[in-house]
């Protein structure tokens, strides 16, 4: 009876077949295979980046669009407009002085939230985050946002407000 | 079959426990550079920074690669060597 039984594991063990030291053993090798996973996850992520901006350039503004009838923008107001065909980008247009238009696009450059232009301070305000961005050029002067806002050209004529792509360097896309 | 890796293993219990730790906090040094490197490709591209997404891509895809090629030196799992390991007799067998 002893002998037969010397080799033999108890039945208990059957029901519970895994040790305790190797199952936390492998549980660690698999916490490094999952993060050799993870690794190549964000590689990829990174390459789908790249693979973005190589498919899909930003576009540029094509021509000329009309926006208002410069009569209806009084100085230090501004005016909400958007543009595009398929999604519709929001922008703002201001008038600064008499004879000086700004254009920018609405959306924050930090989470794209819409910014507003404050007469009182002569500043953008994103109401966010407390992001500020100057009204003439549309730098950013405080607060998270990273980049300044994209900026249309404007152009008068006849007293029609019209705007297109400029080419300053924060320019819209 | 006893071999050198398995002396070894039982000369050095303390080293599979090293070698796993070391993989892993490599491991986890890559993803975090690679967590970095993504944040900055998200917020370059958006500024049309074709150059800095291409670069932090290679650096991940090397990184990726490397935390992939650690895995090679992951420690054996420690097995049941039930025929050559004798086995604890049951109670009934004092
Ligand atoms: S969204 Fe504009 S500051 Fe955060």
């Amino acid at each position: 009876m002893a002998k037969k039984d010397s080799g033999k594991e108890p039945s208990w063990k059957a029901d519970f077949p895994i040790e305790s030291k190797r199952a936390t053993h492998v549980s660690r090798r698999e916490f490094a295979k999952f993060l050799g996973l993870l690794s190549g996850a964000f590689a990829l992520s990174n390459g789908f980046i790249v693979i973005r901006a190589m498919a899909f350039p930003d576009e540029r503004l094509e021509g000329e669009h009309f926006v208002v009838d410069a009569d209806k923008v009084p100085v230090g107001e501004m005016l909400q407009f958007e543009i595009g065909g398929e999604d519709l980008i929001p922008y703002i247009l201001i008038r600064l002085e008499e004879n000086k238009w700004r254009a920018f696009e609405q959306k924050c450059t930090h989470l794209t939230c819409a910014v507003r232009y404050r007469e009182d301070v002569n500043k953008i305000e994103c109401p966010c985050h407390n992001g500020w961005f100057s009204a003439d050029t549309g730098e950013v002067l405080q607060g998270p946002p990273p980049r300044p806002l994209p900026q249309l050209e404007v152009v008068v004529r006849e007293g029609k407000v019209y705007v297109r792509e400029g080419e300053r360097e924060n320019r819209a896309v | 079959m006893s071999n050198f890796r398995k002396s070894q293993n039982e000369a050095h219990p303390n080293k599979t426990n090293t070698i796993l730790t070391g993989i892993i906090l490599l491991q986890i040094l890559f993803i975090s550079m690679q967590i970095w490197l993504l944040f900055g490709a998200l917020n370059n591209a958006l500024e049309e920074n074709f150059g800095f997404a291409l670069t932090t891509f290679i650096g991940s895809l090397l990184m990726a690669i490397a935390s992939i090629w650690l895995l090679r030196y992951l420690p054996e799992p420690l097995r049941k060597d039930s025929k050559n390991k004798p086995m604890v007799s049951p109670s009934r067998n004092p």
